[in-house]
């Protein structure tokens, strides 16, 4: 039987919504993108591949929206694709990664890579698709490289280092170099900026038998300035704190441990009861909507199937719910 | 000399005219007896196959080429799904909708199934190495083994019962710079048997294919995109250098014992082919396996009138590495992993046979694999600086212990019982009991049914529980109850021609299947999940023809119609995989093979068939984790030629003859057509050099 060719389609999601990426399965390239139009509440999936009838390839990490166009880190395909955000076509590629993580724009002409299993941040020109330096990490080699999620506040940029490491860096914009480090706990997942202009990291502890240690996961406030930790919240050992969120005005926190949890970011104390149960749900992803304060939350279910996204009002009323990929795990708001 | 023929011989293996092969290739050309089929047409059925199914690869089919790997056989001639990620490339298999860890798998009485992720890799058995390959079907694992819960595979060596010096020698040369080498040296006299063999092949591996999965664009001058095009492009980074080598020794005593050692060197240096969708210059990466493993098993049997007892040691050392590097741009490689493992195991069994009468054959095993396992997955730097390994060194004994009891009461009936237990570390199994009959409908074809049903488990590999990061401690068995059965007959007209055949019916219940899923800290770890329901069909026919006085033709062919649908619970309340297919399972596979030869002249015609195979456990057919059906044609022209002093033969072989795109594992590629031929040549050495017997 011969292969069949795809035949591209032509989309458009001009609306604003919410594109979900799922990651797909290791090593079997079907990571896919879908789209959710929440005023129609109707779902389209595998976009990616029914514009450019090609594949988004192995482990899609992160997108992000930037000069109008919509870039799509794949890690293993080792990949950044910039697409048209209404059309999904592809409008250029960026490659020369080790394993990429995310994309951040410092500019128009120069944005920052994290990439795991490579101690360098890449720095790439968007408007030449190509790489054009690279930031050297401190206290990591190949092996241990990890660095993570980035948010940006003045002239710097923060990231958090995750993969058998348990710090944050500094990085000055205007020189691209390291100019600080400051140790949080074991595997700091990810990063966020609030209306107080304070950082937030969350880290899972690692595990049991780890060489790099095992520890009670906790969520830190990090005055960026000082950079410095202000706030420590330390939770049991076993739990694992991932996918730390904001709303949209950065004045609440959400997180996945197990369940869905909040917190002001006022707040002195940790709440005692989650946001909303699992429900023997697999929660692998989680945003929030900055224009209605919307929570979506991505189910895995068992990693094989299209996974069920939850659109759950700000009170926890579940207003939505619908299938999109295997494993949708990051979001990004249009 | 007047022939002594044990009564144990009789009731395990039917009769000693049984025993001999229906069909003999004429000692000529190819200077190698070889047993076309064994069919056994007088009516005598072996105790030891009560109710058994059992599937012999064809010797003709282990010789076929020296290209080939098990998997490569048993693709074209079982009715097992094989998974392979690519020519070359690890290669699973597994029976009856279960998992390739479900298979398990003894070289010589030796369990070789991986202690740390379970299953076997059948791309790096060579067939040349395997003289007898026996596949045990659900059930009648339990004969064999434990844990084999799709079933078991059975791989002997053996030294040709020959006198004098012989050499063989083969090579190859195919497509993608592909060469493949073998060489055989054996000596024998009426005590000792002795056999070296040596396989070598290598590649680079890269084949093209047009990839279906990226495009490259065409820009203009102000990098826009104007166009794009699926590219044709060359199988990235799969270079492979594969080195066997095989040591026999054998000895008979006068007394009636055998002793033999197999010793089996493997030295294998792969990389794994790049996916279909990675985008990375393949210069810029090294992604390379590296595997060294010795086998070794020494044994020794002795048979009597009524009674043979045997006694096996073995040992396996294996290395395996694992690189995966990074150019960061300044001309050398640094490593992104560095995994190392090393795996020993010391193996022992000893197994006796009784025959109280002609009616009856007791036997009885005990099995122990002490496996001790170091593996280390990368090398990290502490929180204080220093640089440490993720590794867990573990040990465990697993000891399997079997009594059975065979009887034919009648001549149409026949019953057996197996009773197994297993202990694996502290853990013991609960008995495993596994019940055969068979009775014969009709002697004439031998028409006969058979039913069996068993119980059975699987303890987690040493990576399932231990693997850091991910192993779990925790996990339970695998337990699984099958029932199976069906029919088979036999017929023939003296040697004009043959045909055989087998129909069953299966049906299993797995609990507990354990599953490696992702989990929220980046790594994959094991969980028991699933309760699985397998059932289907088998059938198999095989035909011989005489077709005068040169011409010859056979046909075997298989086909499976296999269900195996996921009965757990749902995993959350959106679980839309109950009640559907396992990934990976083709619903329906076949084969079919038909060798024509005349006089020394050959032609083989190989065709296999998957149905499409679900990427997700909810049988969704999305567009990006569809694997369509595909047929695969192969074709293989032989000319065999005896001259004074030596027997050679020359051979071609075409695979994937109508050059058809498939893919067997999502993102893999496949090769398409291509070509391998070999020249054969071996000397002959005088009188000394014909079998034994002949």
């Amino acid at each position: 039987m011969k292969w069949e060719y795809g035949e591209p389609e032509t989309l458009h999601l001009d609306a604003p919504g919410l594109f979900i990426l799922n990651e797909g399965n290791f090593q079997y390239g079907n990571a896919t993108l879908s789209f959710y139009d929440p005023e129609a509440r109707t779902v389209e999936n595998e976009l990616f591949y029914r514009s450019n009838a090609m594949k988004l390839g192995d482990v899609a990490q992160s997108m992000t929206l930037h000069g109008g166009l919509g870039w799509i880190v794949v890690n293993r395909s080792r990949v950044i694709f910039a697409v048209d955000p209404a059309t999904l076509r592809e409008r250029g590629r960026i490659t020369g990664f080790t394993s990429p993580r995310y994309i951040h724009f410092i500019s128009d002409d120069k944005a920052y890579v994290t990439q795991l299993w490579d101690n360098r941040i890449l720095i790439v020109d968007p408007q030449r698709f190509a790489v054009t330096g690279q930031i050297e990490c401190p206290g990591m080699t190949m092996e241990s490289g990890s660095t993570e999620q980035m948010v940006q506040q003045g002239p710097y940029v923060y990231v958090n280092c995750w993969s058998y490491q348990n710090r944050l860096l500094k990085i000055d914009t205007r020189t691209d170099r390291v100019v600080a480090e400051l140790t949080v706990g074991i595997q700091p997942t990810s990063l966020v900026l609030d209306r107080n202009g304070k950082l937030w990291t969350a880290t899972d502890g690692g595990y049991p038998g780890s060489p790099y240690g095992y520890e009670a996961p906790g969520l830190y406030r990090i005055d960026p300035e000082r950079f410095a930790i202000e706030l420590e919240f330390r939770f049991r050992t076993g739990d694992a704190l991932t996918e730390l969120q904001l709303d949209g005005e950065g004045c609440t926190l959400y997180w996945i441990d197990e369940h869905i949890w909040r917190m002001d970011v006022d707040a002195e104390q940790l709440p005692a009861q989650p946001w909303l149960r699992s429900r023997e749900t697999k929660y692998y992803g989680l945003s929030v909507d900055p224009r209605s304060g919307e929570v979506y939350v991505a189910d895995a279910i068992d990693y094989q199937q299209e996974g069920i996204v939850y659109r759950y009002s700000p009170d926890g009323e579940l207003l939505d719910s619908f299938y999109v990929g295997i494993t949708p795990a990051a979001f990004c708001w249009k | 000399m007047k022939l002594r023929i044990p009564l144990l011989l009789l009731l395990s293996l039917g009769s000693v005219r049984a025993q001999q092969p229906a069909v003999v290739l004429p000692e000529g050309w190819s200077g190698e007896r070889i047993d076309i089929r064994e069919v056994r047409i007088d009516g005598v059925r072996p105790l030891k196959e009560i109710g058994i199914r059992r599937t012999q690869i064809d010797t003709l089919v282990l010789r076929e080429n020296i290209a080939l790997s098990m998997a490569d056989v048993l693709t074209f001639s079982s009715p097992l799904f094989v998974k392979s990620h690519g020519r070359a490339t690890l290669s699973t298999v597994s029976f009856r909708g279960t998992s390739p860890s479900h298979t398990q798998v003894t070289w010589n009485g030796m369990r070789i199934n991986s202690p740390m992720l379970g299953m076997t890799d059948f791309s790096l058995i060579p067939a040349y190495f395997i003289d007898r390959a026996t596949l045990l079907h659900g059930t009648s694992s339990v004969t064999d083994t434990g844990g084999g819960l799709g079933g078991a595979i059975r791989l002997r060596t053996a030294t040709n019962d020959r006198r004098g010096f012989g050499v063989q020698y083969v090579q190859g040369i195919g497509s993608f710079r592909t060469f493949d080498e073998f060489a055989r040296f054996t000596y024998g006299d009426e005590r000792w048997q002795v056999s070296t063999r040596a396989v070598l092949s290598s590649s680079p591996n890269d084949y093209p294919y047009v990839n279906r999965d990226r495009k490259e664009n065409i820009y203009d001058d102000e990098h826009r995109i104007v166009g794009q095009y699926y590219p044709r492009e060359r199988n990235r980074s799969g270079a492979y250098r594969d080195l066997h080598v095989l040591q026999e020794v054998g000895y008979r005593t006068r007394g009636g014992d055998r002793l033999s050692l197999s010793a089996w060197w493997l030295d294998s240096d792969r990389e794994l082919a790049a996916l279909t969708t990675e985008y990375s210059d393949p210069t810029d990466f090294e992604n390379r396996q590296r595997e060294r493993t010795l086998r070794g098993v020494l044994a020794w049997e002795h048979t009597r009138e009524r009674w043979k007892v045997a006694a096996r040691a073995g040992y396996v050392h294996s290395r395996l590495r694992y690189d995966y590097s990074a150019d960061k741009g300044n001309g050398t490689l640094e490593p992104m992993i560095r995994s190392r493992s090393r795996t020993e195991t010391f193996y022992g069994e000893v197994e006796g046979e009784y025959a109280p009468s002609r009616a009856w054959l007791l036997t009885g095993s005990v099995a122990l694999h002490q496996h001790r396992v170091h593996s280390a997955d990368r090398t990290i730097l502490t929180q204080s600086g220093e640089a440490a390994r993720v590794e867990y060194d573990e040990r465990r004994a697993e000891l399997s212990a079997a009594l059975t009891a065979r009887w034919r009461p009648t001549d149409r009936l026949g019953l057996s019982l197996v009773l197994r237990e297993e202990l694996f570390g502290t853990e013991r199994s609960p008995l495993i009991p596994a019940f055969f009959a068979d009775y014969v409908l009709s002697k004439r074809g031998q028409l006969t049914a058979k039913a069996s049903l068993s119980r059975n488990y699987r303890f987690p590999t040493l990576n399932d529980l231990y693997f850091k990061p991910g192993g779990n401690p925790d996990l339970r068995s695998e337990s699984g109850f099958s029932y199976e059965g069906g029919l088979s007959f036999r017929c023939g007209c003296d040697e004009r021609w043959t045909l055989s055949g087998s129909a069953a019916w299966f049906d299993q219940h797995i609990d507990d299947w354990i599953l490696w899923l992702p989990t929220t800290k980046g790594f994959f770890s094991p969980r028991n999940v699933r309760e699985v329901h397998a059932y289907g069909v088998e059938v198999q026919a095989s035909f011989d023809r005489r077709l005068g006085r040169a011409w010859r033709l056979g046909l075997d062919g298989c086909f499976s119609w296999t269900r195996s649908v996921n009965e757990g619970d749902p995993m959350s309340p959106a679980d839309r995989s109950v009640g559907r297919q396992l990934p990976y399972v083709p619903e329906c596979s076949a084969t079919l093979a038909g060798r024509l030869s005349y006089g020394s002249w050959s032609l083989l015609y190989k065709w296999c068939h998957y149905s499409h195979r679900n990427t997700m456990s909810n049988e969704s057919r999305s567009l990006t984790g569809y694997l369509p059906p595909y047929y695969m044609n192969n074709l293989t022209l032989e000319k065999g030629v005896s001259l004074r002093w030596a027997d050679l033969s020359l051979k071609g072989s075409v695979e994937n003859l109508f050059d058809e795109e498939y893919l067997s594992v999502l993102s893999h590629p496949m090769p398409g057509i291509h070509f391998e031929i070999f020249l054969g040549i071996k000397p002959k050495w005088g009188k000394g050099s014909k079998a034994n017997g002949e």
